[in-house]
């Protein structure tokens, strides 16, 4: 990933108490272009933190800035520049999809006939097809997510923040959507904040992750940190897993039995080199190889090691 | 026969729009042009149109029965400045049936983030569709008065037209139309629900409609016909009437014990004040 001047956003301290409950701890997290996923269970405080970027709520203390644009005083900005996927249901049953990207289009500052085209062309990037002059009233949770994504896209802004853009979706309506997203931050060229409490989800299609918990930050790094660190390999062998572990450890591999598996670290340096030492200890011990498989570390993974 | 196609689509990717993008008084515009579009029924379903072309309808019928009159009988019959309390009951039920369309939507099925998420703030969206309902109920007033008018010139009448009285009556269709659009919308922005919204605007024209008039007949029963008036300032329609009266020199329909016009002039902007603050406090509520 890229790291640019000014940052997608960024926060320093920031921290939103409500009466009842802090939604959001001493957050100070930043996020360049790209799609960067920010991931937390329901109630980290996911949804809070878009507000308070979208200017909409003032944090108790703390800053953030979107797009260079301090969020206390420049809200107006911010919002001319971002688009938003509401979580919630946010569509009026009696219009059709067309009417209301126009409308929403028009909103953004767009001139009617711009908007008209615009509106059909971000229709047509979701996926909605003659279905756009039906009343919405009648449509399915896919096509509603659709159109969400549409009115936040229409106005071609340099950064969208999707909250829950999954929810609702069948295992297809979900790839499909997040096929969309990855789309949206290459092709498209716009920046995107997707918000998700599935971990694997956004695995598939960040650039950047940022895991809240409690409002505090678990952790954010780059996709590729997040997995090579978790490189491994599974070795299963019929028996003499015992010996074969003696042996790698010997050869100064890091390995771990797991059940009938042994996992292997993959030396960061020279990956080539474990491979090999998996092989060779294979060999001269005379062992049945029944398994090796690369593993991909997973984002889950983040919340079962002890936080840095 | 159908022959080959000619025609290709070709998908040319993702465009990105340089075009112009205007400031948010634009952008207010636009959202207070479709609600009132949307007062009358315009871009909406066919049932969506009937009450609101029905009730127009019924308010231009004096005016065609008014300029009948004139034309054939040559008899001024319908003053201008009451045209508006004469025709309350219609203008009550106008207002009930559009202000909840206004608002309640955008609440019930949560439109209200997405206006919010752009440039638009609170106070536009209030004025946005705080105009649009007040140029709609002034259109309701001032097209059958205009009619009626250009009718008078047409058939003229012995003597001299009507115009200061047509202009004062223009004036309180302003006043009429700044002081119900800001009632109703505040008494409709209390609910998500369209329905109770209707019945809510509604039952309180009538409320105050009865109570005024409860009050009103007590009081000159009672002898006390210099309070009578005041009383009569309980129904908005008579309140602006009053208002009316000082401000453009027109007759009040109720001649008796009237207040003093400043009074009824104080009185109108402070309900329209509480009203409009009433509803910009609902919104920044809605809005956090």
């Amino acid at each position: 990933m890229t790291a640019s001047a000014t940052p997608c956003f960024a926060t320093e301290g920031l921290t939103k108490r409500f009466p009842r409950v802090t939604a959001l701890d001493d957050l100070t997290v930043a996020a360049g272009t790209g799609v960067t996923g920010l991931v937390g269970a329901n109630g980290a405080g996911k949804s809070t933190l878009i507000k308070i970027l979208l200017g909409l709520l003032p944090p108790t203390s703390g800053r953030a800035s979107v797009l260079g644009y301090d969020t206390a005083t420049q809200g107006l900005e911010i919002r001319r520049a971002v688009g938003y996927m509401p979580e919630h249901d946010c569509l009026p049953p009696d219009m059709s999809a067309t009417e209301f990207v126009v409308h929403m289009a028009q909103m953004s500052g767009l001139p009617r006939t711009a908007a008209r085209e615009r509106a059909a062309d971000t229709l047509r990037h979701v996926g909605l097809d003659e279905e756009r002059y039906r009343p919405m009233g009648g449509y399915s949770t896919g096509m509603r997510q659709r159109v969400k994504l549409a009115q936040a896209l229409v106005h071609d802004p340099k950064l969208v923040f999707l909250d829950e853009p999954t929810n609702g979706l069948d295992p297809q309506g979900r790839d499909e959507m997040l096929a969309l997203i990855r789309r949206i931050g290459t092709e498209f060229g716009i920046s995107v904040l997707v918000t998700s409490h599935l971990l694997g989800e956004l695995e598939r299609v960040c650039d950047h992750v940022i895991v809240i918990d409690g409002g505090r930050l678990l952790r954010s790094s780059a996709i590729r940190e997040f997995t090579r660190a978790e490189q491994t390999i599974a070795v299963e062998v019929e028996e003499g897993r015992q010996r074969l572990a003696e042996r790698l450890t010997a050869g100064g591999e890091t390995v771990v039995t797991q059940g009938r598996l042994l996992t292997v670290q993959v030396a960061a340096d020279d990956p080539g080199r474990t491979y090999d030492a998996v092989r060779d200890a294979v060999c001269d011990l005379g062992l049945s190889l029944l398994r090796l498989e690369q593993r991909r570390g997973r984002i889950e993974d983040v919340f079962k090691e002890p936080v840095a | 026969m159908t022959t080959e196609p000619t025609a290709v689509i070709h998908d040319i990717g993702y465009r990105h729009y340089d075009g112009v993008r205007l400031g948010r008084g634009r952008a207010t515009l636009a959202l207070g042009v479709q609600s009132l579009r949307g007062v009358f029924g315009l871009g909406r379903t066919a049932r969506a149109k009937i009450m609101p072309l029905l009730l127009a309808a019924i308010m231009l019928m004096p005016t065609v029965v008014s300029i009948g009159v004139m034309a054939l009988a040559k008899q001024f019959i319908m003053p201008y400045p009451n045209y508006a309390v004469f025709m309350q009951p219609v203008i009550a039920v106008f207002l009930a049936a559009q202000s909840p369309y206004l608002v309640a939507p955008d609440l019930r099925f949560r439109v209200l983030p997405l206006y919010l998420s752009r440039p638009l703030t609170v106070t536009d969206y209030v004025l946005a569709k705080l105009s649009a309902l007040a140029v709609a109920l002034f259109g309701l007033l001032a097209v059958p008065l205009t009619i009626q008018f250009v009718g008078e010139l047409l058939v003229d009448l012995p003597g001299p037209p009507h115009t200061a009285d047509y202009l004062g009556a223009l004036g309180g269709a302003v006043l009429h139309a700044v002081l119900l659009s800001s009632v109703g919308i505040a008494l409709a922005s209390f609910t998500p629900r369209r329905g109770l919204g209707v019945a809510v605007v509604i039952a309180f024209y009538m409320f105050t409609a009865a109570v005024s008039g409860i009050f009103t007949g007590v009081l000159i029963s009672s002898g006390r016909d210099d309070l009578a008036g005041w009383a009569l300032l309980l129904n908005p329609f008579f309140l602006v009437d009053y208002a009316q009266s000082a401000m453009f020199g027109t007759a009040p329909v109720n001649t008796e014990s009237a207040p003093p016009g400043i009074a009824s002039c104080l009185i109108l902007l402070a309900v329209i004040a509480v009203a409009v603050t009433g509803v910009l406090l609902r919104y920044r509520k809605a809005a956090s």
